[in-house]
């Protein structure tokens, strides 16, 4: 690793401090589990890094006044045991436990998963279709925006270099939505998903209400699949109207052709895998 | 930079620059080499060790992430006289064959026996599957957790 400076933080404030001190030529380290990777292989310094993950305002999952705040700093292992996320959103429990493998998870960050935005991140669909937003921090104060605005590109976000992401919110309306996260690797531990999928809906008189779909590793950054949704709004449930449906979502997605899987191949997984979330979700709602 | 931290229950601390992972700290500063240098990137984890106890892959922590913490390496498990169960239990039954993966694979199921002292087969599979072994000697390996999951459990009642 190139040589840098290394500065550890102990709140939230003095993190925000550092990066702005030090902006731009600073870089946040949470998990590390991708990050230090990276530093392994770069040819130059980042000049100073930030080490965040001890920082305690940073962790924590916590009901608040208009849903559920979720720490960034928590790590997926520490989500997939947390009472309050089993009770209204246990799909990230799901999501979290196909990220890596247990060392990953155990230091891995949700807040760096999505704040590294590759677009398989294993996070983000679940986050979209249930409309999660996300705050961000700096020196002129905080501002909290839909996760789909923080997205970029591949590796993009609208972070600024003196901004810390600081938690993400499950509004109060989705607690309980019914919701399903679907992925599909080439393993079970330690794959990267070809395409994952994410779904969330309500069944009302045996019609569909508030679809939403997201799919992951199908475009620069996570998507949300509104033509599906629409075709499935109001409706009434079946497996059929969700077969077809699920054939729209191909091309609401713009997969890449790689030495993973082919472009063609991937387009097979969006309708598979946009039709079993959908039908997983529909088999939750029914039994609840 | 200064990084002191609590080995194996004894406090240890080295001046180490502060692009040194805690696996290279633990190696070639305490050498504490049990822990072993794979691919380097978080993929194999021949290097896990116990952060405050749990398992982490030591080559993806920088040591100043964990100044003032816990660490538990496989040189803390036996004492001169008596293995730990996982050790004996991989001994048994002859677990191990080169033996490279041997100190991360006991480490994670440490991690696992301590959270769970019950776990099915795919649990246990599911705890060891951020650890790669070359030899593909999973079966075995499988087999000596989960003895010593009940040895463990026995040992626990007996207390």
């Amino acid at each position: 690793m190139k040589p840098f400076d290394f500065v550890k933080p102990d709140d939230q404030e003095a993190a925000i401090a550092a990066l702005a001190a030090h902006s731009p030529n600073v870089r946040i380290l949470a998990g590390g589990t991708d990050y230090l990777v990276e530093l392994k292989h770069v040819s130059q310094s980042p000049g100073t890094v930030v080490d965040i993950s001890q920082i305690a305002e940073l962790k924590g999952i916590e009901e608040i006044d208009d849903g559920l705040r979720i720490g960034a700093g928590m790590t997926h292992s520490e989500i997939m045991v947390d009472p309050l996320i089993e009770k209204h959103v246990p799909a990230m429990i799901h999501a979290a436990h196909t990220i890596g493998a247990v060392q990953t998870r155990n230091l891995g960050t949700l807040g760096g998963n999505l704040v590294t935005c590759v677009p398989s991140m294993d996070s983000g669909p679940t986050l979209v279709a249930l409309e999660a937003e996300v705050t961000v921090a700096g020196t002129d104060g905080a501002r909290r925006m839909p996760l789909t605005d923080f997205f970029v590109g591949p590796r993009k976000t609208i972070l600024e270099p003196h901004e810390l992401l600081i938690d993400v919110v499950i509004p109060k309306k989705n607690l309980g939505k019914p919701t399903n996260f679907y992925k599909f690797g080439l393993r079970k531990g330690q794959a990267l998903a070809l395409v994952n999928a994410a779904s969330s809906l309500w069944v009302e008189d045996g019609k569909f209400k508030d679809v939403r779909i997201s799919l992951g590793a199908v475009a620069p950054v996570v998507v949300r699949a509104p033509k599906v949704e629409a075709a499935l709004e109001g409706q009434a449930v079946s497996e059929d109207l969700i077969s077809e449906a699920a054939k729209i979502a191909i091309t609401e997605c713009k997969p890449i052709n790689d030495f993973r899987a082919s472009l063609e191949y991937r387009n097979d997984l969006i309708e598979v895998l946009t039709r079993r979330t959908l039908q997983a979700a529909v088999d939750i709602a029914n039994q609840g | 930079m200064d990084v002191t931290i609590t080995v194996n229950g004894e406090e240890k601390s080295a001046s180490v620059p502060p692009e040194a992972t805690l696996l290279r700290m633990l190696r070639d500063d305490l050498n504490l080499t049990g822990a072993k240098l794979g691919c380097d990137v978080g993929d194999c984890g021949a290097c896990t060790v116990l952060v405050d106890g749990i398992a982490v892959n030591s080559c993806l922590m920088l040591a100043g992430q964990v100044d003032g913490r816990k660490v538990e390496t496989i040189e803390g498990l036996a004492t001169l006289d008596k293995f730990h169960p996982l050790q004996q239990n991989f001994e048994n039954l002859g677990a191990l064959q080169c033996g490279f993966c041997g100190p991360g694979m006991i480490l994670s199921a440490k991690q696992l026996l301590d959270d769970n002292p019950d776990p099915s087969k795919e649990e246990i599979q599911d705890a060891l599957s951020g650890n790669l072994c070359r030899c593909t000697g999973y079966t075995k390996i499988v087999e000596a957790v989960a003895d010593a999951a009940v040895e463990m459990r026995g040992d626990k009642q007996a207390a």
